[in-house]
């Protein structure tokens, strides 16, 4: 036998690669009920099982094609389940008849079907399979993993689906693209924060400057604060909520963006992780003997609402103003009805088209140049961007980035270096128009001309607020941010590397508010006094990590073991300084020139952080895998008793796929990967010193007023995440599909625990005894094709979340008896009873639940939910030859509050058109809207329908987020390697039944813009 | 695998084991540099002493003593019908309209406000007791002068909401499920809290500045929480001590003089330090004054700017007026300054407590005693110095008659301070017949229901 072996061995026989040629029945399968047929091929196979015949033993050794043994690989038989796997020398045997074929397979590499015959031994080479199912590194943080190995829940978005599209934010760009990741854009204003959830809110705490569901932002290993910057002028109001400080990124630099989100994947940041992990991996050079590429990247493009209400127009507006005046039986003043008296009746202006109809123009440049030699290498990239606004009047936003990342190892391959450096610096000049555009939808349709006809301001002798004034309040924000990071690692063994990664960031943010007396009425400028707003914000930490990383394999045995810890600082410095009384306009802003400084904040908050941290990944045969990782941190943030706690967790994966009696489907059920993982991860987003009874300082005078309520024994919260998976590929991968459900239950909860005024403030910092749970379903399915010229994908991601208070002991008794119900969400409205307008008083009315005559919260019976109930994105990209083109549709199933402007029928100001029409008018009209008046009882009824479920409805929404289409010019002629001209259109088409504005933010402020860009790309 | 557990295990357990005993200490942090801790504050006089001058500074930014819109004056002002409502303010005319409700943010920032200035006081009350590290007198001073703000805060929660709940310290633990207290045990509070601080405090004004309480406030206070409970004789006493502290307090002539900053009238006043040096104005010039068509919320209302008896100087000095085109709207003019962001220094200073109340106060308490001479004496005083002509006392003038006209004069004195007129009308019993479209229930305010969902053990009152 073993002669035989040997005589086989000199044959040599080298097979290559026999790609299982099924493309084109495959493709025809993809509707097919999956599990049904998963059924149908178990059973037959155990058929085929009980049927073998007359066999030999044929052995054989595997290798890959760098001629080293491959253990672990699966050899069966394509006409039975029999199967087995190489050895750790690669070496195999088994039994099987002339007649069989042997079908050899092994993640990673491309499977190979060799028809047995008279041969009895085999020398085979397997050829690695370029897919990224093995190939692709995913980040995981600390370590690197793939598709196949990977055994947490981590979504990736690669620089393609960024790198065009014309965002301010790298966030914004992910809206609709990661299932489990909802993503909303406050505001079309560029700058403003996005706000982020992963699988759901974890946290009641949820407001601008206090969220504890703000997720941990890395960017190539770095954690910068995830906190918007606080301004004064319109990037900040309760529904935008500041300046992002990832503005200062680049997204056309950005080589991928994964997102961490169960257990297994973020324990490993203990603490931090609760809320899931962002990690922002900017582009390296590619490195081995490349030429200097240079590539360049222009586009130029213009934005514009893309929605405006249908508001009442003059005619309309009159008779409306008029008629509640008639149905109060009163006389117009000039107070209540400057509209009515004061200005001209017939005048129109379309308010919407004057304040916020304008066209934003965008234009951004990116020019990279990577090159090096094989041992070391860079990538240097400088961007620039500049976008105006729809505002009437000069308003811009300006970023200039430039980033660098050198690589470098020995020659012998022991030593690594990476730096990566980017620096970002923007200029963001807007104003004070946070009721800019709320003005726009309530100001009467007859109000008076802007300006006067000398071109001053117009304030109609003091009987309006001219919305234009806010222009003279202009503000200047800039910031600056540098992140770098160094990560220096030395191999002491082949299996033992240490690592050391080092990172510095610094921020400054400053913002100049600029408000001369032109601001203010005429009337007032006797005593006004010009004054100037400065703010000045500062960030820097710098964090160290150790780490050590072992990896070792026995057999089919493969550690992968890291330890290391973290150190890290942070302080945060603030000043801001207002500057009265300025002698001219010329020196509005220099505080030299002012006649009166006063200092309104300045603190400076210091946070330290610091952790050891572990993991083992081991797998057997590359086929079931085990990760466990944990992390022991702590957090300035706690109290001294209270500082430190443990986290952990345990994730695992099963390739079913690889068991040699799934090898028969092979050519159908490509991959298939059951997973799990259970843990826990914290959170410590809360204020610093929370812990501390402390006085500050009073705004004058020198006094001390006791800054907060404090309870020094708050600890750590604590999310415990459970995940269940399968991963399934189809057809040679060309169909994918994972499903993924999860239950994050999130316990002593750090909130601002609720406390009645009584107690002198209306919050403690404290850890709430309730137990919030968030489960979820996700589903993704992506699918590429192609045919000759052709070539199709297609991904669809959706995300069915829920949330849910499990337990809450002695919710009765506490602050939260009333806010919350166990059973039932978080994010509840208690709502009265909307019961219709009132035919006879022509009035809003509503349930008042137990009779007692009085409407107040025990009304309120009505719970409505308010959280996302599925939301998801379908993503189609098309290529021709050279033509492509890319759509993605983002879809959001939820219910809002339905757009009513804030004026009340009948009272000074814009209504919708469609809300005149269908207004009470006479005694028995069954009417939508009330009667216009300007009384009490009409006011009081109108803030109890406000209160009613009367006005919420299904704000679900439907939108092309984005398009793009490009065409690969011929550019070998022009001596270049690629030449690339796209077009990429944002927001360009929305279906909802919302009426207001935009569905994504409900309420007044400035909509996501819908834009259209023309740019190109070159590659020399 | 034996090779590996005998080396490199070993190494990796010994460096984790390294690092995380190098934790510890790195996350010690340095308290920030805007605050001190509470045990610093009061560990010295002077930085003690500094945290009853946070509490006197915080008045002016605390909702319900700062003279805004969610103060005392303001909303009490609308209650009593003193102003009407001119600009659409759908909040400020539930108030004006007799038709608060418990969600109303207006009343929701007095009622929290009270309640925070309560807790500093606690807070003070409790950092200086049996605390050797200060002075006997600093002791003494901070015990009175917190004892004498909690007091006057109680009383206007009482007389605004009915019972409240009684907090006496800040364990947040305790306080949080507090029941409402009856109003004879706030009462109670108010009283020994008042007794205690004259005891304590001294009769003079640190640095000549009026801002700070002495005996003769915590006296005055006194005079007008025995009127209010009709304790006439104490009323007249408590009074007339501090009438007759001559050397401190007199009526100045010039009406246009009383509000400024320590004026010889005044008791107590706030300071606009609070402002940060920001502004000089109060923030009453800064709400009521009107310079242009929408600039003020209110104006004066119909029935008050009736029946003036012809040449009352207080009718010529502290009202004004704005006309446009077609109308005439009146505003308080108590306060000059409307606006002003100069860095000059604060003129003004918004009024708490002043002696003609005081006058007043013993008037009323001296009628209701049967002492009606004493009590036009008294009155005299407030009428003479607005330049009306002295009532001449005959026996044939009625104590009904008497006491009409001085709720006539207190409404004229004291109107846009404080809420007097809507306190004054509610405890004689007059509410109902006088204003519009009250009803019995509106006489207490709601307690907000922010409140009553935050501790379930709060009740509502009648009506809301």
């Amino acid at each position: 036998m073993a002669s035989a072996g040997r005589r086989a061995l000199k044959q040599k026989l080298l097979f290559n690669i026999h790609d299982e040629d099924m493309k084109n029945k495959t493709t025809r399968l993809t509707g097919v009920a999956l599990p049904g047929l998963l059924c149908l091929f178990m059973s037959l196979s155990a058929l085929w099982a009980s049927a073998s015949s007359l066999q030999n033993q044929v052995t054989g050794r595997i290798t890959d094609t760098n001629d080293h043994p491959i253990p672990g690989v699966s050899i069966s038989l394509t006409n039975s389940n029999i199967g087995t796997q190489t050895d750790m020398d690669g070496e195999f045997s088994i039994y099987a008849t002339p007649q069989d074929t042997l079908r050899i397979s092994y993640i990673g590499f491309k499977s190979l079907l060799l028809p047995v015959g008279n041969q009895t031994s085999f020398r085979i080479t397997l050829q690695q399979d370029i897919t990224d199912l093995g190939e692709v590194t995913i980040n995981a943080g600390y370590y690197n993993t793939t598709r196949m190995e990977q055994t947490g829940s981590i979504a990736r978005v690669t620089a393609e689906e960024i790198e065009r599209q014309p965002v301010t934010n790298p966030l914004a760009a992910l809206q609709g693209r990661m299932a489990g990741v909802s993503i909303v854009q406050r505001s079309g204003v560029p700058g403003n924060a996005p706000s982020i959830q992963i699988r759901g809110q974890n946290s009641l705490r949820n407001s601008f400057g206090d969220s504890g569901n703000l997720p941990l932002y890395i960017i190539d290993g770095v954690p910068i604060d995830s906190a918007p910057l606080n301004s004064f002028s319109g990037l900040t109001d309760a529904n935008t909520g500041g300046i992002d400080p990832l503005n200062t990124l680049n997204p056309a630099n950005i080589e991928s963006i994964e997102v961490l989100k169960d257990a297994d994947a973020t324990a490993i940041y203990g603490s931090r992780g609760a809320n899931g992990v962002i990690l922002i991996n900017t582009k390296k050079g590619t490195g081995g003997k490349q030429k200097t590429r240079i590539n360049t990247q222009v586009y130029t493009g213009a934005g514009t609402v893309p929605r405006k209400l249908d508001l009442i127009k003059t005619a309309d507006y009159i008779s409306l103003r008029q008629e509640a005046f008639a149905n109060d039986g009163a006389t117009p003043t000039e107070s209540n009805a400057p509209d009515l008296l004061l200005w001209d009746t017939d005048r129109y202006t379309d308010w919407q088209e004057t304040l916020f109809g304008g066209t934003a123009a965008t234009t951004g440049v990116n020019l990279g140049v990577s090159g090096g030699s094989a041992l070391t290498y860079y990538n240097l990239g400088v961007g620039y961007q500049h976008e105006t606004s729809v505002f009437p009047g000069d308003f811009n936003y300006n970023k200039l980035t430039a980033n660098l990342s050198l690589n470098h190892r020995s020659s012998d391959e022991r030593f690594k270096l990476q730096l990566s450096t980017s620096f970002g610096s923007d200029r963001n000049q807007q104003f004070d128009g946070s009721g800019f555009v709320s003005s726009a939808l309530t100001l009467a349709p007859n109000a008076p001309a802007l300006y006067t006809d000398t071109g001053e301001l117009n304030w109609e002798n003091s009987s309006w607020s001219n919305p234009l004034a806010t222009f003279c309040r202009e503000s200047e924000a800039r910031v600056q941010q540098l992140i770098s990071n160094l990560s220096l690692s030395y191999a002491i063994t082949p299996e033992l590397e240490a690592r050391l990664s080092a990172g510095y960031t610094l921020l400054t943010s400053e913002e100049l508010v600029e408000q001369p007396i032109r601001f203010y009425d005429p009337a007032l400028w006797a005593n006004a006094r010009s004054r100037s707003l400065h703010i000045t914000a500062g960030r820097q930490s710098w964090i160290v990590e150790p780490q050590l990383n072992y990896r070792n394999t026995w057999g089919r045995f493969n550690l992968d073991a890291l330890a290391g810890s973290t150190f890290q600082h942070r302080k945060n410095t603030a000043l801001n300084i207002v500057g009265t009384g300025y002698a001219n306009d010329q020196l509005l802003g220099n505080l030299a020139a002012a006649e009166q400084l006063s200092a309104t904040d300045n603190t400076t908050q210091e946070y330290a952080y610091a952790a050891a941290f572990g993991r083992i990944g081991i797998n057997y045969a590359r086929k079931y895998y085990l990760n466990l990782t944990g992390r022991r941190d702590g957090s300035s943030r706690f109290g001294p008793s209270r500082r430190f706690a443990s986290f952990g967790a345990v994730g695992g994966a099963w390739i079913l796929s690889e068991e040699y009696w799934l090898q028969s489907l092979k050519t159908f059920l490509f991959f298939a990967k059951l997973r799990g993982s259970y843990g826990s991860a914290g959170s410590d987003q809360i204020g610093d010193y929370g812990y501390l009874d402390t006085y500050s300082a009073t705004p004058g005078g020198g006094g001390l007023y006791p800054t907060q309520l404090t309870n020094p024994i708050y600890s750590w919260e604590r999310n415990r995440k459970l995940e269940l998976a399968l991963e399934l590929g189809f057809l040679n991968d060309k169909l994918r599909f994972n499903t993924s459900w999860y239950r994050n239950r999130s316990s002593n909860q750090l909130v601002g625990y609720n406390l009645p005024a009584i107690t002198g403030f209306t919050s403690v910092q404290a850890n709430l005894d309730a137990t919030v749970e968030n489960t979820g379903w996700e589903f993704e399915a992506a699918t590429h094709l192609h045919s000759g010229r052709f070539n199709w994908q297609a991904s669809l991601n959706v995300s069915i979340p829920q949330n849910r208070l499990v337990s809450f002991p002695g919710l009765e008794e506490s602050s939260y008896a009333t806010m919350y119900r166990v059973g039932e969400p978080l994010n509840i409205q208690r709502l009265y009873r909307f019961t219709g307008v009132n035919p006879e008083t022509g009035l809003y009315t509503i349930e008042d639940v137990n009779e007692d005559g009085v409407y107040n919260f025990d009304d309120r019976m009505v719970a409505k939910d308010l959280t996302r109930r599925l939301f998801g994105g379908f993503r189609n990209q098309f290529t021709y030859g050279r033509l492509s083109l890319d759509f993605l549709w983002e879809f959001v199933v939820q219910d809002g509050q339905q757009f009513f402007t804030t004026t009340p029928p009948g009272r000074l100001g814009a209504i919708l058109q469609e809300d005149y029409d269908r207004r009470w008018q006479n005694s028995g009209d069954e009417a939508g809207v009330q009667k216009p008046s300007q009384g009490i009882a009409a006011l009081i009824a109108n803030s109890r329908f406000r209160s009613s479920d009367g006005i919420y409805t299904n704000t679900s929404f439907f939108r092309l987020r984005t398009l793009g289409l490009s065409y690969e010019l011929p550019a070998e002629m022009l001596g270049i390697n690629s030449c690339v001209v796209f077009l990429q259109g944002q927001n360009l088409l929305t279906l909802t039944a919302y009426r207001g504005l935009d569905p994504q933010s409900p309420g007044t402020t400035l909509p996501a813009l819908r834009m259209l860009t023309a740019g190109l790309k070159l590659n020399f | 695998m034996k090779h590996f557990r005998n080396n490199h295990l070993h190494l990796l357990c010994i460096a984790v084991f390294f690092l995380t005993c190098a934790c510890e200490p790195f996350v010690e942090v340095d308290v920030p540099n805007d605050r001190i801790t509470s045990v610093t504050v009061f560990s010295d006089d002077a930085t003690a002493r500094e945290a009853m001058d946070g509490v006197y500074i915080q008045l002016f930014n605390t909702a319900f003593a700062a003279g805004g819109n969610q103060s005392v004056s303001f909303l009490g002002g609308l209650s009593g019908e003193t102003y009407t409502v001119t600009n659409a303010a759908p909040e400020m005319e539930a108030v004006a309209g007799h038709q608060l409700e418990a969600t109303n943010s207006l009343n929701l920032a007095l009622w929290s406000g009270a309640y925070n200035t309560i807790y500093m006081c606690n807070a003070i009350l409790e950092g200086v007791a049996d605390n050797s590290n200060l002075s006997r007198d600093t002791r003494a001073a901070l015990e009175g002068e917190s004892r004498f703000i909690r007091a006057f805060t109680y009383f206007y929660l009482n007389n605004l909401y009915g019972d409240v709940p009684l907090i006496t310290q800040t364990d947040y633990t305790g306080n949080a499920l507090k029941t409402r207290s009856p109003q004879t045990e706030v009462y109670d509070l108010i009283l020994e809290d008042l007794n205690r601080a004259a005891e304590l405090l001294d009769t003079g004004y640190p640095d000549n500045e009026r801002t700070r309480a002495n005996r003769f406030t915590a006296l005055g206070l006194l005079a007008r929480v025995h009127l209010y409970l009709e304790n006439w004789e104490q009323a007249e006493s408590y009074s007339s001590e501090v009438l007759a502290a001559t050397d401190l307090y007199e009526l100045p002539d010039d009406l246009n003089t009383v509000f400024l900053a320590n004026s010889p009238e005044a008791l107590w006043q706030v300071s606009q330090e609070g402002w940060g040096g920001t502004f000089t104005h109060t923030r009453d010039g800064n709400l009521l004054i009107r310079i242009t068509p929408t600039g003020s919320p209110v104006s004066l209302s119909e029935t008050f700017m009736q029946d003036w008896e012809s040449g009352d100087l207080r009718q010529e000095n502290w009202i004004g007026s704005f006309s446009s085109a077609a109308e005439t709207y009146y505003y308080p003019y108590k306060y000059k300054i409307r606006y002003d962001a100069s860095a000059g220094a604060l003129t003004e200073y918004s009024m708490i407590m002043r002696l003609a109340e005081q006058y007043l106060i013993r008037a009323e308490a001296r009628t209701r005693q049967g002492k009606p001479e004493a009590a036009v004496a008294d009155l005299n005083a407030i009428r003479e110095r607005a330049g009306l002509e002295a009532l001449v006392y005959t026996p044939a003038l009625t104590q009904e008659q008497l006491l009409e006209e001085l709720m006539q004069q207190r409404d004229r004195e004291l109107f846009s301070e404080w809420g007097h007129r809507w306190l004054d009308l509610k405890r004689t019993g007059q509410a109902l017949e006088v204003l519009d479209g009250i009803q019995e229930t509106d006489l207490l305010y709601p307690i907000p229901e922010d409140e009553l969902l935050k501790n379930p053990n709060l009740t509502q009152n009648a009506g809301y």
